[in-house]
């Protein structure tokens, strides 16, 4: 389990759409959208490698200028050996 | 109401992002959340990866790291993650974590050729001690050596250096930092007479304009991109300008985005001072006061090995040297690089090249420059630091908010570490160097040594190590916290020939099985990051500590408890020469352990109980095993070379105070830190009146050092007809030795491959996502063709980063160094790509 706390960035006036999309996302939630365009996102997923596609996800949506990730959280999680090619 | 448990860490990580993002949340929830006392125990702590710094904080339940957050009070980061610090609670975890010592055996012995067993430490540590005693017997000091680290954290690679050069009487210890920061310290000694920074980081929010040269910030320092960008976003005519051999994510911000032919930088930074003296819009008053012009020794050849024909005709191979000359003669000596010549050989349109110089020669506009390993990993890696400050001397834009020269480090504790103790082969700590007999006498003293302990001549550098593990001149090595096979340029010709030469005894400290370790003869396994307690410091002179927060795996036990316990193994009579014991006949018969660490001074602490001010109770495992406060002692030393040696300049406040600050940028006078220095205001050593006092030199003056463009080593010919640099990528850092341990970022970017532009690709009739062949006079390696996406490199030249072990770019690239710096090239060498 895996559950992220971000910051997403757009302009004010793309607020709504970009919330839209957000929330279409799968575990999304979106917690509060301030005055000048930051939206307080939560990521909560079953599968650790989920986070990073939906991080990817963000990105590709219009008017998103940038995201910062804050919080993370895991549990019940032992990482991997190193993958080699 | 109730809520779960997962709901609860939801309204966490919510809350924190809202923290962060300077907003509050409310609701029952919330409030619930705030209220409930979670069993995760929380502490401040520095972020494991690059030199950026940032403060995060670290969540603890049961022994183990699960949880970390951006520290909403940390200065650096204000709260916020890049990809990588994000995943950071995962990085210890990779499931072949080593747990216990292993050494290459057959049926029982030690056999180079034979394979890992695990042993006790007992064994580990009498197998190499022999090994070492036997080295030193046979050919002296200069036979042992030791490979460091910029992530050692301070008192690791104080006790490290401490250990080598006091103890052993070898300097042939150098740190990984030979390859990413000696050039950028290299300019700052002859320029400035002190390393490192004289800005800050709040220089992100007080400049006009933006200068990258040879830095992607966007994904090698995250965190101060975006800062960059708000500053860029919402300040009235900020402007962004980035240069860069091929283009990248940064351009995505730029107002004037230059893509430069390789080597180039050095002409257009020379045309930018030139541009500057034409127009007349140099600060002649700053000019007359605090600044000297000289010129460099030219034609200084490639770092290689002597009986290499470029380093034969080199008409004075190595040499630094620069002579006094009048602001006339330097004037005429930039005169050649015009506009038109400059944009000609660059490839940069002379219209942006001109942009860019009329930002620097602006009196009314702040400019804050940035670079990292484009400069510093380049055959003229310091002259080209250098040309930098030349432009911001020539205008007075340095040592105020805003506007700086700004040389940002590639790992978390370049700074505090590799740079500050000492830790290269050539120097002390708070830096001293071994050639001055005034520097090795105030060493010597404090650490209770006799006079000519130290040896005067420097070691052998990072790349001269692997060319003397080649050779058999160097025996004994241990390489701590890097991975320097997969590290160091030239691998199938040096780095592995020296590993594996019958005549050596490798042993490599580290928490994963790295092709370093793989390659070693003995392994030890190492205690990381919040395992121990720990000091880094970052690119804007800030130390930061951090308690032990969780016990390390198995036996893996810290750098620094494995260089003291090691030093137990060695009587002074098996060490030093008869007629230095002579010198302190008190120190006779005593072990190094003795003499350089349990010695009266270094342990005058006790242990004691380490407590965060909600009274949590903290672990501290080397000061529990050898009875005194170890990081204490060792710190507390360290600043007496602060506050009474040679050099001003560096003075740290006492231990206790990094562990209450969220990091404190030194100099600390005063109990306050220094945000700008060499600046009257702001740098209490510049006395009322002064202004500013470049107090580094004697004279209070810095140096403006012209140096001409000179050629790359290795240029695309008809044979080899494509440029090859190496780099990063967001997801991973280094060798990826902890990154691609945490599946996210594994996924997130899996194997390396090799950017190149569409049309190259094309006519070598090859797809995006083919396998290929990349090769060099040196080596071979296959990965995937990549047309699109990040990186953009024009006709002519491809990008390979080097995280991936299962594609050692290494093999590929050139063991040409600034020979000054004596830092790699990784940016420039000659490559084909063919079909797989």
């Amino acid at each position: 389990m895996s559950i992220t706390g971000l910051i997403i960035h757009t302009a004010p006036k793309n607020a709504a759409s970009v919330q839209q999309a957000v929330e279409a996302l799968e575990g999304t939630e979106v917690h509060k959208v301030t005055h000048d365009g930051r939206m307080i996102v939560t990521v909560d997923n079953e599968d650790d490698g989920k986070a990073t596609q939906t991080f990817d996800a963000f990105r590709s949506i219009a008017g998103v200028l940038s995201t910062s990730l804050v919080y993370t959280h895991f549990e019940d999680d032992y990482g991997v050996g190193e993958h080699q090619s | 109401m109730s809520i779960s448990r997962r709901d609860f860490i939801k309204t966490q990580a919510a809350i924190a992002a809202a923290t962060a993002a300077g907003t509050t949340l409310s609701g029952a929830k919330i409030a619930e959340a705030q209220a409930h006392d979670d069993t995760i125990r929380w502490d401040k702590g520095a972020c494991r990866f690059c030199g950026t710094g940032c403060g995060v904080l670290v969540g603890t339940k049961q022994g183990r790291i699960v949880a970390t957050q951006g520290d909403p009070d940390a200065p650096v980061n204000k709260g916020l993650n890049c990809i990588k610090g994000y995943f950071l609670s995962k990085i210890m975890y990779g499931k072949d974590r080593l747990t216990k010592p292993l050494l290459r055996k057959t049926k029982g012995v030690y056999d180079k050729e034979g394979q890992f067993e695990e042993v006790s430490w007992d064994e580990a540590f009498d197998v190499m001690a022999d090994k070492w005693k036997e080295a030193i017997k046979k050919k002296g000091p200069t036979s042992v050596g030791m490979f460091g680290s910029g992530q050692w954290t301070i008192w690791e690679g104080y006790s490290a250096s401490k250990f080598m050069k006091g103890g052993m009487r070898s300097n042939n210890i150098d740190p990984n930092a030979r390859h990413c920061m000696a050039s950028a310290v290299g300019a700052f000694m002859r320029a400035f007479g002190i390393d490192e920074p004289m800005g800050c980081y709040d220089d992100l929010e007080h400049a006009d304009v933006f200068v990258l040269w040879g830095a992607n910030m966007a994904e090698m320092h995250p965190i101060l991109w975006s800062r960059l960008t708000d500053t860029r976003l919402t300040r009235e005519g900020c402007e962004v300008h980035v240069m860069s051999t091929f283009e990248h994510r940064s351009f995505e911000l730029a107002d004037n985005g230059m893509v430069f032919t390789p080597q180039t930088d050095l002409a257009i930074a020379n045309y930018i001072a030139n541009y500057i003296i034409q127009n007349k819009a140099y600060n002649q008053d700053f000019i007359d006061k605090h600044v000297n012009f000289n010129a460099t020794t030219t034609d200084i050849g490639y770092g290689f090995r002597p009986e290499h024909p470029l380093q034969k005709a080199a008409k004075n191979p190595d040499k630094g040297k620069f002579d006094k000359v009048t602001f006339d003669e330097y004037a005429a000596m930039v005169a050649e690089y015009t506009l038109e010549k400059t944009s000609e050989m660059s490839g940069v349109p002379a219209e942006q090249l001109e942009r860019l110089a009329k930002a620097y020669a602006d009196p009314n506009k702040k400019v804050t420059s940035f670079w990292t390993m484009g400069f510093n990993q380049h055959t003229r890696g310091v002259w080209v630091n250098g040309l930098v400050y030349n432009i911001h001397l020539l205008m007075g834009k340095i040592s105020e908010p805003g506007n700086s020269p700004f040389s940002l480090t590639g790992q978390p504790s370049a700074c505090g570490t590799a740079r500050e103790v000492g830790t290269f082969a050539h120097r002390l700590p708070a830096d001293l160097v071994v050639m001055n007999e005034k520097h090795r006498d105030f060493a010597e003293t404090t650490w209770g040594l006799p006079k000519g302990t130290i040896p005067e001549k420097p070691g052998y550098h990072a790349v001269l190590q692997n060319r003397m593990l080649k050779d058999g001149k160097l025996n004994a090595y241990w390489v701590q916290c890097n991975n320097n096979m997969q590290a160091a340029a030239n691998m199938n010709e040096e780095t592995y020939p020296g590993y594996r030469n019958p005549e050596n005894f490798i042993t490599v400290s580290d928490p994963y099985p790295t092709v370093t370790a793989m390659a070693a003869d003995l392994i030890l396994p190492t205690a990381m990051w919040m395992e121990k307690e720990g000091a880094y410091g970052n690119a804007e002179r800030r130390t930061q500590f951090w308690r032990q927060q969780v016990d390390a795996p198995g036996e893996a036990k810290s750098d620094m408890w494995q260089v003291i316990e090691f030093s137990k193994r060695f009587k002074v009579e098996e060490v030093w020469p008869a007629d230095l014991i002579a010198l302190k006949p008190e120190l006779s018969g005593k072990t190094l352990y003795e003499v350089l660490f349990r010695n009266g001074h270094t342990d005058k602490f006790p242990v004691q109980e380490i407590t965060d001010n909600a009274g949590n109770v903290y672990n501290n495992a080397e000061s529990k095993d050898f009875g005194f406060y170890v990081q204490k002692g060792l710190f507390e030393e360290y600043r007496e070379f602060q506050w009474s040696g040679p050099k001003k300049g560096h003075e740290m406040a006492p231990f206790e105070a990094y562990h209450n600050a969220r990091g404190l940028r030194w100099p600390v006078l005063d109990g306050q830190e220094t945000l700008w220095r060499f600046r009257e205001g702001y740098d209490k050593h510049v006395k009322p009146g002064e202004g500013i006092n470049f107090y580094g030199k004697p004279d209070g003056r810095a140096a403006i050092i012209f140096a001409p463009f000179e050629p790359a080593a290795e240029s695309p010919d008809k044979e080899f007809d494509l440029w090859l640099s190496t780099g990063r990528v967001l997801e991973h850092w280094h060798s990826g030795s902890m990154t691609r341990r945490v599946p996210e970022l594994y996924r997130a970017y899996p194997d390396a491959k090799i950017y190149m532009h569409p049309e190259d690709a094309k006519e070598r009739k090859l797809k995006r996502g083919q396998e290929v062949k990349i090769q060099t006079r040196r080596g071979e390696v296959t990965s995937r063709v990549e047309t699109r996406g990040r990186n953009k490199p024009p006709r002519g030249l491809v990008f390979m980063p080097w995280f991936d072990a299962g594609q050692l770019v290494n093999k590929l690239t050139l063991d040409a160094t600034d020979p000054l710096s004596k830092e790699t090239d990784y940016k420039k060498c000659a490559c084909r790509v063919v079909r797989a």
